[in-house]
């Protein structure tokens, strides 16, 4: 039996026999799946690259941002319509080439889905852009002026593989400035873009050639002719993957990476009642297995304050509790060697410990799925083997945890937070000066809003470039007018 | 412990046994160490592993090798230990393992039977040369201790170590080599994989080859470990045949551990990766590493090894190389390291880097 065949990328303006295709082997033994993705030569890059400049100037540049809007309003409609076929090959291939469990794949496409519509991108583009007309023509400025946001000519995105969809926060990002795009995809998971930039086309013919959707080995030659023609290049991935890119863009060419991030939860003694407590739990173990810790988001330390009727071991024991059950709703992805030897390494070294003293206990038996370590000692913040393997660690108040993250600093991203009122902007103001970017409630941690500042930067303003005509010009202009007495 | 240590000598000795006589020996030193190793014994409890439920060595649990750094794995007070080898810190920064050895009566057994018939082959003493440095200048390790009793044992007065501190001393070696090669005389070159790549870089930088005479062999063991540049297993045979003048199948590459006290070898590499066999006093199983099961037939799993020799700390170990069963033995496959985060979630072995940088 040969593995069914999906061919990926988008390529406006280049027929499939002038490509040549990189054959990749995805899935799993039991449905594998294989995929093909467009390596371009340097000249065929650089039409590319005119191509997308050019129909962009001419069919998107032009249109308002509230018509773009529209328009991915429909195309997100249709993604989020279960009987429409192009949602239907999504949560076909998207388990397949990623190995997530569908039923995962699907609850969590739908949640995404739900902030790229009409209302959500209005609000997306609001977050940025007090005035969003502002992309559309110049607007005056209150102090005297004019002043316009011009989106690039041409943005690269690499995209990354951990989480199914991801590419389409940075794609549509790209449609509301209006720039033509470029995108790489991840050998992971090459489905999702490839999908969305047909999607577009179908709903929207005009779009035809603003953007591809294309691939190259990491490291690649390819990467310097793709950044050489860049106005901007948007990069996700490892921090040593994206130094490596950084090195390939000009100087002259604005580089926006998002790298390795590390996110946790807390759990105030408040949350923390007999009838409560489970509850928190819960939705604590839904951030944990979705997409099995994959994402930057994904928390990977849980610190529970002590005090409350539902103590941190309870917690804990709550918690494995949750993640034991989330398996047969939401089961995990089957490991590889190497991740199952990983995930082996980090139980046991807290196994080893648990034999030097008693502040370290492993809940539950279950050796194949999740795992929840809970220590009565500080433990410091530091990554685990992902895969629903999860530390909780006991503190006597929610202030301890401070010094517990400032190592990771330049890492942190998402804090869950389950805490009353009286705690949010005081623990807010710290966490955010501990270097977090992003606080929100359990369950909620991999399922950011439209509109969030991702690692604490603006979706959409870093990628346009600002264009102002001073009061002076205006005011000289008026010496220039044939009525002038 | 003595009457174990004369039983761990006798089987040794013996040029076979069954499998009922590796079984029941394993079992009698498994009881001995969950009746005499605390740790060992709370992590047997905690599998739920004890003496009177494990009726076959399969079932004895895998100690993890990183529990040789966190747990003190002897069944004696170790400073009463004749000699205490450590890893080479590799993984884990500055922890080292530790195994903990009270007489070294086993572990030399082990060695010296095992070497005469996988290296020697028929031959009693030949000339050797050693690419590490002595066990006076590394008393913890155990490939010096390991290349030492090569020395006395099986090397004729003319052998020598040709690393110091200062370094390989190249022009020596190469006197040596061409004595060999000029009185026809067998030479064994013996040591690091890395030192090999070292020796390598400095013969070409001076132009040299050897063509050594019949009966002379190379053994490497322990791989690159960031200590040289990595070469492809397929490259290094190549351009240590070709610079040293011997075949491929003489090409011998020992696998050990530190915290092991027996020995893996080839019969050459030919081809790679080679087949490693044991001795009969130790047996390898493929597992997954999270259930502790073998893998089905023919799948890469996690290597598990079972060496009696390990009388003092634990019988059975699982490491952290892929490995793939080939005819009677195995084939490496390389380390089961984390396998790459895939986007920008952090995971443990890019935080490591982090945390040291």
């Amino acid at each position: 039996m040969t593995a069914p065949l999906f061919k990926a990328g988008y390529l406006p303006g280049l027929n499939d026999a002038e490509v040549t295709w990189h054959r990749l082997n995805v899935g799993t033994p039991e449905a594998p799946l294989q995929v093909e993705v467009p390596l371009l030569s340097p000249s065929q890059m650089t039409a590319l690259a005119q191509r997308v400049q050019h129909a962009s100037r001419t069919h998107l540049k032009p249109m308002a941002v509230s018509d773009i809007v529209r328009v991915l309003d429909q195309a997100t409609a249709r993604l989020l319509d279960r009987e429409d076929a192009v949602r239907q090959e999504l949560e076909r291939l998207l388990p397949q080439v990623t190995g997530f469990d569908a039923e995962m794949v699907r609850l969590n496409l739908h949640a995404y889905l739900h902030t790229f519509r009409g209302l959500q991108l209005q609000r997306f583009v609001a977050e940025d852009f007090a005035n969003p007309k502002v992309l559309d023509e110049f607007q005056p400025r209150t102090q005297g002026g004019w002043t316009r946001a011009l989106g690039p000519e041409l943005l690269v995105h690499v995209w990354a593989g951990n989480v199914p969809a991801l590419p389409m926060w940075s794609f549509v990002s790209g449609l509301l400035v209006k720039a033509g795009s470029i995108g790489k995809v991840a050998s992971a998971e090459p489905v999702f873009a490839t999908l969305l930039a047909k999607l577009l086309v179908e709903v929207e013919p005009r779009w035809a050639d603003c953007f591809a959707v294309v691939w190259w080995p990491s490291g690649a030659a390819h990467e310097r002719t793709a950044f050489a023609l860049a106005d901007v290049v948007l990069a996700y991935g490892g921090n040593t993957a994206l130094q490596a890119m950084q090195a390939h863009v000009p100087v002259t060419t604005r580089f926006l990476p998002h790298g390795h991030k590390l996110s946790f939860g807390m759990v105030s003694a408040c949350a923390l009642s007999v009838r409560k407590g489970p509850g928190v739990a819960r939705q604590a173990a839904l951030d944990v297995a979705r997409y099995d810790q994959q994402g930057c988001y994904s928390p990977h330390v849980f610190y529970v304050q002590r005090g409350a009727a539902v103590s941190p071991q309870d917690f804990a024991q709550h918690l494995a509790h949750e993640l034991a059950g989330l398996q047969h709703k939401l089961p995990r992805r089957v490991l590889s060697l190497e991740e199952a030897a990983q995930v082996g390494a980090w139980r046991e070294a807290h196994e080893f410990a648990s034999l030097n003293d008693n502040s370290t206990a492993l809940s539950g038996t279950d050796r194949s799925t999740s795992t929840v370590v809970y220590s009565d000692r500080p433990l410091p913040l530091t990554a685990g083997p992902l895969n629903r393997q999860v530390l909780v660690v006991a503190v006597d108040t929610l202030d301890e945890v401070l010094p517990l993250i400032a190592p990771q600093r330049d890492y942190l991203q998402t804090v869950g937070l389950a805490a009353a009122p009286g705690e949010l902007l005081p623990l807010g103001e710290a966490l955010g000066q501990a270097g977090a970017t992003r606080i929100c409630a359990l369950g909620a941690m991999t399922s950011p809003e439209a509109g969030w500042h991702h690692d604490g930067r603006f979706s959409l303003l870093d990628l346009v470039r600002m264009v102002d005509i001073e009061a002076s010009t205006e005011r000289e202009a008026e010496r220039f007018t044939p009525y002038e007495v | 412990m003595n009457a174990l240590v004369s039983e761990l000598l006798a089987f040794i000795a013996r040029p076979e046994v069954s499998d009922d006589d590796f079984n029941a020996l394993a079992l009698t030193l498994f009881a001995h160490q969950f009746e005499h190793n605390l740790p060992f014994q709370k992590f047997c409890q905690g599998r739920g592993k004890t003496p009177r439920l494990v009726k076959s060595w399969r079932d004895i649990p895998a100690v993890p090798i990183n529990a040789f750094k966190d747990l003190t794995l002897s069944c004696v007070p170790p400073d009463t230990c004749a000699r205490t080898f450590m890893t080479s810190g590799t993984t884990r920064g500055d922890v080292k393992g530790r195994h903990f050895h009270p007489s070294m009566a086993v572990y030399d057994a082990s060695m010296l039977n095992n070497f005469a018939q996988h290296v020697m082959q028929g031959s009693a003493r030949v000339r050797l040369g050693v690419l590490f440095p002595t066990e006076v200048l590394m008393p913890n390790s155990s490939l010096a201790h390991y290349l030492a009793l090569a020395i006395d044992h099986f090397g004729t007065p003319d052998s020598a170590y040709y690393l110091d501190e200062n370094g390989l001393r190249t022009e020596a070696l190469c006197e040596a080599l061409q004595q060999a090669q000029e009185s026809d005389e067998p030479f064994v070159l013996l040591g690091a994989s890395y030192s090999f790549v070292h020796l390598l870089d400095a013969l070409q930088a001076r132009g040299q080859t050897f063509q050594l005479p019949a009966g002379s062999r190379l053994l490497d063991t322990g791989g690159f470990k960031g200590q040289s540049r990595e070469i492809p297993m397929d490259a290094f045979y190549a351009q240590l045949s070709a610079t040293f003048g011997i075949h491929r199948d003489q090409c011998l590459n020992m696998y050990g551990m530190t915290e092991l006290s027996t020995q893996f070898y080839d019969a050459g590499n030919q081809t790679v990766p080679s087949v490693k066999r044991g001795p009969h006093w130790i047996r390898s199983r493929l597992v997954d590493p999270l259930t502790g099961h073998d893998v089905p037939a023919g799948e890469r799993g996690i290597l598990a090894h079972t060496d009696l020799a390990n009388f003092n700390s634990v019988v059975t170990i699982l490491t952290e190389d892929v490995g793939q069963a080939r005819d009677d033995g195995f084939v490496l496959l390389g380390r089961a390291q984390g396998a790459q985060a895939k986007g920008c979630s952090l995971a443990v072995d890019d935080f490591l880097k982090a945390a040291q940088a």
